[in-house]
């Protein structure tokens, strides 16, 4: 038994492996996009530190609640690009398969769901590490934004909150593969997180509208890894967010991966796995 | 020899879109297309089987549903024992599919890459993925295009990486929908060829489509004709032209007997037989059974008259009659 785990485990490292190394080079094939996108990340941590100068002194300012808006500025996109990374690129690659045509190819080797969800993001998350590193990277070097506290357990939000969102991305997905286009989880959770989890400013600024912010997942993760970065909490005091993450993933990973094995399925019964 | 594939009663209807969701607004719907209405046949281990029939008739969908992409409307397929729903993922280690669809590559990954992909999708260690995908880059003669992005390959080359890559795990069972679409007919003839010794070598079966009827010919030991989702019909090539038509005509190009002593010559044994003369050039032609003796006969009457034989052909029934007799 311990033999047959360890085989699959040599196969699912396999094909992940195969994924990587197959997207790594469709990416390196478009060079200028990745240089530029490098440039972006450095110009939008510049611009934040000049808008975060214009709070700098103002004591009066309902935004001083976040002591260091360049720091909780910073920590938001980073987080965010990872967070959107769980939650689209499951859905972004398999609208690109069905797109290219190469959908029906990958789908005719003997790779099961679970591995496909896992390696088809694979390479996302190495450039969603990468980029979210880089905002830190340029704003502690550029900017002397320091970070204190625990980063294992920062790493703990990340992963499950990113778990989650890849849960619902699975959802996203499973809508691609049936009805191809105009998913609704896109818009919701896409624009819905930026605007209501506490990305661009407290959540308390929302008034009446906070309720929204309390049913969506990246709020909880944001909040914690903030916390637990910027503010220097430990374990017992960002519980709550914690356990509220791990009850999100409980509920909504067997339910996705469910969902989309079920979409596959429906397409294969209407004959539409490539088309698009 | 056992049956790699069995297909029992196999239909499949492909549903309208939204259909309920059209119904319930009181909105029109198509109707649902049946392009398969109850198949069945067996393909045994190791024989090389053709499907053919006009665009349309169901070639891809059938094919397709043994590949496990298509769930079928009702009945089954097993492969190898296995069932296409119930054990998709063992099905698909049995099965390589190639279909004549040039979207399933990675356009700008190179011939390798793309081929390296896939050999790790169906598991292969790192050192014997490279290997396979040598050997076959080697015996698909694509050797010099290892390093060419797929996107800057010829029709035929693509078509050949498509053969290719449903070789890499060196399946029992090959599913091979038009693989000479696009080749040249050298090129043709070599995959035929490749195709054979797949086959021969490597015990595998083969279910092959095409619109080349000579090639179906050539290669496949039993040929089934679907026609608008049926199978019309199923037997050896000889088998089902015999059946079509049970003459064939015969026409004789003879000189230096007039037109009269030739039909002398095969009085009595010829009933059908039509004549024409002209510049001491005589035409004969008439109709015999498949194999019997009259052309002996005809041919030794006439040399025994003095006749120079010039030219001798039989013009029997096509696998395109064949094929049109059922549409």
């Amino acid at each position: 038994m311990f033999s047959k785990a360890m085989t699959n485990l040599l196969i699912l490292s396999r094909r992940v492996r195969a994924f990587v190394a197959r997207d790594f080079r469709l990416a390196i094939s478009y060079r200028m996009e990745f240089s530029l996108r490098i440039l972006s990340v450095l110009l939008v941590v510049t611009t934040l530190f000049f808008i975060a100068k214009i709070f700098g002194g103002r004591s009066d300012v309902a935004l001083a609640a976040w002591h260091d808006p360049l720091a909780a500025w910073i920590t938001g996109l980073a987080v965010l690009n990872y967070f959107m990374t769980g939650f689209s690129s499951l859905a972004n690659a398999v609208r690109v398969e069905q797109a290219q045509g190469t959908l029906e190819s990958v789908l005719m080797t003997p790779i099961d769901i679970p591995t496909l969800v896992i390696a088809s993001s694979a390479w996302d998350f190495v450039q969603a590490t990468f980029f979210s590193f880089l905002y830190l990277f340029f704003g502690w070097i550029l900017f002397d934004v320091h970070f204190r506290g625990s980063f294992p357990l920062a790493a703990l939000f990340l992963i499950l909150t990113t778990l989650v969102l890849a849960s619902l991305g699975i959802l996203s997905a499973s809508f691609a593969m049936v009805f191809k286009r105009g998913d609704p989880f896109g818009v919701l959770l896409g624009t819905g997180s930026a605007l209501f989890s506490g990305v661009f400013f407290p959540t308390e600024f929302l008034g009446e509208f906070r309720a929204i912010s309390r049913v969506l997942p990246p709020t909880y993760g944001l909040a914690g890894i903030r916390q637990v970065l910027i503010e220097g909490k430990g374990l017992n005091e960002v519980k709550e967010p914690l356990l509220t993450l791990a009850v999100f993933l409980a509920v909504l990973l067997p339910f996705s991966l469910w969902v989309f094995g079920r979409a596959i399925r429906r397409a294969k019964r209407e004959g539409s796995l490539v088309q698009y | 020899m056992s049956a790699a594939i069995v297909i029992e009663n196999l239909y499949k209807t492909y549903p309208v879109p939204l259909a309920g969701l059209l119904r319930f607004l009181r909105r029109s719907t198509k109707r649902p297309t049946e392009a398969l209405r109850g198949v069945s046949f067996k393909i045994e281990a190791g024989e090389i089987f053709g499907l053919i029939g006009r665009n349309g008739a169901g070639k891809t969908t059938l094919v397709k549903t043994i590949a496990t992409l298509i769930r079928p409307t009702a009945g089954r397929v097993l492969v190898h024992g296995y069932d296409t729903v119930r054990d998709e993922e063992r099905v698909r280690a049995l099965i390589g599919l190639a279909t004549a669809e040039e979207r399933s590559f990675y356009w700008r990954l190179t011939v390798e890459q793309n081929l390296l992909f896939f050999a790790r999708l169906y598991g292969l260690p790192e050192r014997a993925a490279r290997r396979r995908v040598a050997e076959l880059l080697d015996q698909f003669e694509l050797s010099d295009q290892t390093r060419r992005r797929f996107a800057e390959l010829s029709s035929g080359n693509r078509q050949r990486l498509a053969v290719a890559r449903a070789m890499l795990n060196s399946p029992p069972v090959l599913l091979l929908d038009e693989p000479t679409r696009s080749l040249d007919p050298v090129a043709a003839a070599s995959m035929r060829a490749m195709i054979a010794a797949a086959a021969r070598e490597n015990g595998a079966t083969v279910l092959l489509t095409s619109h080349n009827l000579h090639e179906i010919e050539e290669l496949c030991a039993r040929i089934a004709i679907i026609s608008r989702g049926r199978i019309v019909a199923l037997d050896a090539p000889q088998a089902l032209r015999a059946r079509h038509r049970q003459t064939e005509r015969v026409s004789l190009t003879i000189r230096n007997l007039t037109r009269h002593e030739a039909i002398e010559a095969l009085a009595g044994f010829i009933p059908t037989l039509e004549s024409a003369e002209r510049d001491g050039i005589v035409e004969l032609r008439f109709l015999r059974a498949p194999e019997d003796e009259a052309l002996d006969r005809a041919l030794r009457n006439l040399y025994a008259r003095g006749a120079t034989i010039i030219d001798c052909q039989t013009e029997k029934a096509t696998l395109l009659d064949v094929l049109e007799s059922y549409d």
